[in-house]
């Protein structure tokens, strides 16, 4: 199946977006979690604070849908 | 001159004699404004013995280059002043409205000298400046007194109050704006409160003169178009900073119970989708911001009164939240509303209060101190009358007062190896022994322990979470980009989270101002700034520098006991390895202190001439300082 991942920021250079400058697009195996995409990436999980898609908050253990698009959000300071 | 207002304010409060000047425009370029006009003016002006809550002190307030301008997220204001918690510079700063309106009242800088002999608040309405009886509001809560003050002027004035804590010297009372934007650390509020100034109320109704307004609006729509798309836009606007406890807590930087441990046991309620379950009213901008992060949120709690309060934020969550022990959102909510209407910070507040709550916890406090109460983990009633002690400076509330430094010496009993702070000033809400370029960050800041110095959490994780090598050259990069947007005056956050770069920053500064102005210079401008305020801190504090760079035993000694982060810790060899390569990477010499070629470099002979009479001066470094201080590793982790 296929899986879009979106990510702006630091993460972005780690993603290296081909969809737009954005967005990759990524071809799994079966139904992994976030967090196996991840690894299979070569993202290191730290650097990802957590997935977002249709609103919600979506966790690394979250298994994405076919063609599911989700935002990567990085850790940040503030407040 | 483009893009300021054009004019100084003086103030003495004393006298109440107002003067006003032109400012310099080679002022404004060298020092760029808020962080930059105070360092400069305070170390200019201030004697270095001055009592930070006496009448040598000044009050500062001071919008920046971009505040007001149309520039992306233009909304700071800069306040500072000498620190009565740390005893050196101080600068903090806060969004919302009230730095435009100043600037469109036509003011740059406005400084407040001595002490009025009662109570005022300052009314500014374009050209008219007064200081008014402000008796009547005296006591009030800065909440409760900005409402007040809506409806006896307007709504059209911007409003900037202190609370209780801040007319009492309270060590870490803060400034509120705009229901809940506070300018939080370093005591500002404290200072603001020993002149006996209430409030400042501002209308501004001028323009600002852009160099070349085409080319600004140009550069600024772009900006917009560009990042309503961006993949951060949505998650931010919807849950802002709170939604990074989950994260905090799953890499072991949480704090817990006064930082005795990294993974906050019931952390889930008083995450983010919490916050936004649960509390959230409504979302909240400052001026000039299209991500607007800012929630307001409505906290609910059985036989307390409904409260409503911007926040709480991740910084809030972290320290009135997890180092106090709570795991109710609403209950949080309430301690950021109870912090904020009495004039704290929540920060240093709820790290004081952890910090207190572990004292209770090992009967070094008792209930006999705290007039019958007790202290417990997560227990809002307690901390609501632990708070209370604390704005009044009641009993042991005024022992407490003064942050978590001066309560330990006075309290010994070795509890000065759990009160988490650097130079002292409460840390921020990251426990640093997994991330040791954060315990860099703390330990070497001019204010103490705060993030929006250095930042350098996902450095740790880039670099490498079990080494201290390479760490000292991002801190030191971090050290001068970070509080450059506390210069310029605009939200560092367009930067970290929507790819706004800090070029683009200082394309817009050209655009307003017409200067040639480039990042190389701000960023040197800022490594001028460091040094003025490391200068300024050894004059008052006495040398070598080292000795303040110094971290808490338990950051580098105590293992982090339980969670993600199980086991690790900083270590005192690695902490002591990290400052030696800060020192070299900054052209500094191995005591810490600055080096006449370094302040030569960035022309403050005058500082290296005085530093020297006074036996602070650093010597000379053998091979001469780094060519490039601080941009070695302009690293991807920022
Ligand atoms: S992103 Fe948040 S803090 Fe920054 S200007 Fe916008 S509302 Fe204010």
């Amino acid at each position: 199946m296929v899986v879009y991942l979106r990510s702006g920021g630091r993460l972005r250079e780690r993603l290296q977006p081909d969809v737009d400058q954005y967005t990759r697009r990524v071809e799994v195996e079966g139904a992994p979690t976030l967090r196996e995409i991840l690894d299979t990436l070569r993202i290191p999980r730290a650097l990802v604070a957590f997935g977002y898609s249709q609103g919600t908050v979506r966790r690394l253990d979250y298994r994405p849908a076919d063609g599911e698009t989700i935002t990567l959000q990085p850790p940040v300071a503030g407040g | 001159m483009y893009g300021f207002g054009g004019t100084v304010l003086r103030i003495n409060l004393e006298t109440g004699e107002i003067r006003r000047s032109p400012t310099p425009e080679s002022f404004a370029r060298e020092w760029l404004g808020a962080r930059g006009f105070v360092a400069k003016t305070i170390y200019d002006e201030v004697p270095r013995n001055a009592d930070p809550l006496g009448p040598e002190n000044l009050f500062i307030v001071a919008p920046g280059v971009l505040t007001g301008s149309f520039a992306p997220c233009g909304s700071k204001l800069g306040f500072g002043c000498v620190s009565p918690l740390t005893n050196g510079h101080a600068d903090s700063n806060m969004g919302g409205h009230l730095g435009p309106e100043i600037k469109y009242a036509g003011y740059d800088m406005i400084v407040l000298e001595r002490i009025s002999p009662k109570p005022v608040y300052l009314f500014i309405d374009d050209d008219a400046v007064e200081l008014r009886p402000a008796e009547q509001y005296w006591g009030m809560g800065s909440l409760d007194l900005e409402a007040r003050m809506k409806k006896d002027l307007g709504e059209d004035f911007q409003i900037a109050t202190i609370g209780p804590a801040g007319e009492n010297g309270v060590g870490f009372a803060c400034i509120t704006h705009d229901f809940g934007r506070q300018a939080g650390r370093c005591g500002v509020g404290a200072v603001m409160g020993s002149k006996r100034l209430k409030a400042i109320a501002v209308r501004g109704t001028k323009s600002l003169a852009v160099h070349d307004l085409p080319g600004l609006t140009k550069h600024t729509y772009d900006i917009i178009q560009r990042t309503k798309p961006h993949p951060n836009m949505e998650p931010w606007q919807k849950y802002g900073t709170a939604l990074f406890v989950s994260w905090a807590n799953e890499h072991g930087c949480f704090p817990s119970r006064n930082f005795q441990t990294t993974y906050h046991e019931g952390w889930e309620g008083i995450s983010g989708e919490k916050l936004a379950e649960e509390v959230l009213v409504t979302h909240k901008a400052c001026f000039g911001c299209w991500m607007n992060c800012g929630k307001y949120s409505r906290a609910r709690i059985p036989g307390k009164p409904d409260t409503y309060l911007e926040g709480p934020e991740y910084e809030t969550i972290a320290l009135c939240g997890g180092s106090c022990g709570m795991t109710d959102i609403h209950h949080v909510a309430y301690a950021n509303y109870l912090c904020d209407n009495l004039g704290l910070d929540t920060m240093s507040g709820g790290n004081v209060t952890g910090f207190a709550m572990e004292c209770y916890e090992r009967g070094i406090i008792t209930k006999d101190d705290l007039e019958g109460h007790e202290l417990r983990w997560g227990n809002i009633d307690d901390f609501e009358h632990f708070v209370g002690m604390i704005a009044a400076r009641r009993g042991i509330g005024e022992l407490f007062s003064h942050g978590t430094r001066a309560a330990a010496q006075k309290l010994g009993r070795g509890t000065i190896e759990f009160a988490e702070q650097a130079k002292g000033m409460e840390f921020s809400g990251y426990d640093t022994r997994w991330y040791s370029a954060q315990l860099l960050s703390y330990c070497t800041a001019d204010i103490g322990a705060h993030h929006n110095r250095s930042w350098a959490i996902t450095a740790d994780i880039e670099l490498g979470q079990d080494t201290p090598v390479g760490k000292a050259p991002v801190v030191i990069y971090l050290q001068h980009i970070r509080p450059l947007f506390d210069t310029w005056c605009c939200c560092r956050l367009f930067w970290g989270e929507l790819d706004v770069t800090p070029e683009e920053h200082v394309d817009a500064v050209r655009h307003l101002t017409g200067w040639d102005i480039t990042i190389e210079e701000c960023m040197l401008t800022s490594e001028r700034i460091w040094n003025l305020t490391r200068a300024h801190y050894l004059e008052r504090n006495g040398g070598p520098g080292r000795k303040h760079d110094v971290a808490p035993l338990r950051q580098l000694e105590e293992r982090i006991p339980t969670g993600p982060a199980e086991g690790r810790k900083v270590g005192t060899e690695n902490f002591e390895y990290m400052l030696n390569d800060y020192y070299a990477n900054r052209g500094w010499d191995a005591e810490g202190n600055p080096t006449r070629e370094v302040l030569e470099t960035l022309g403050l002979p005058r500082i290296a001439d005085r530093l020297e009479k006074l036996g602070l001066l650093g010597k000379p470094i053998p091979g001469g300082i780094p060519k490039v201080r601080g941009q070695k590793l302009k690293p991807k982790a920022m």
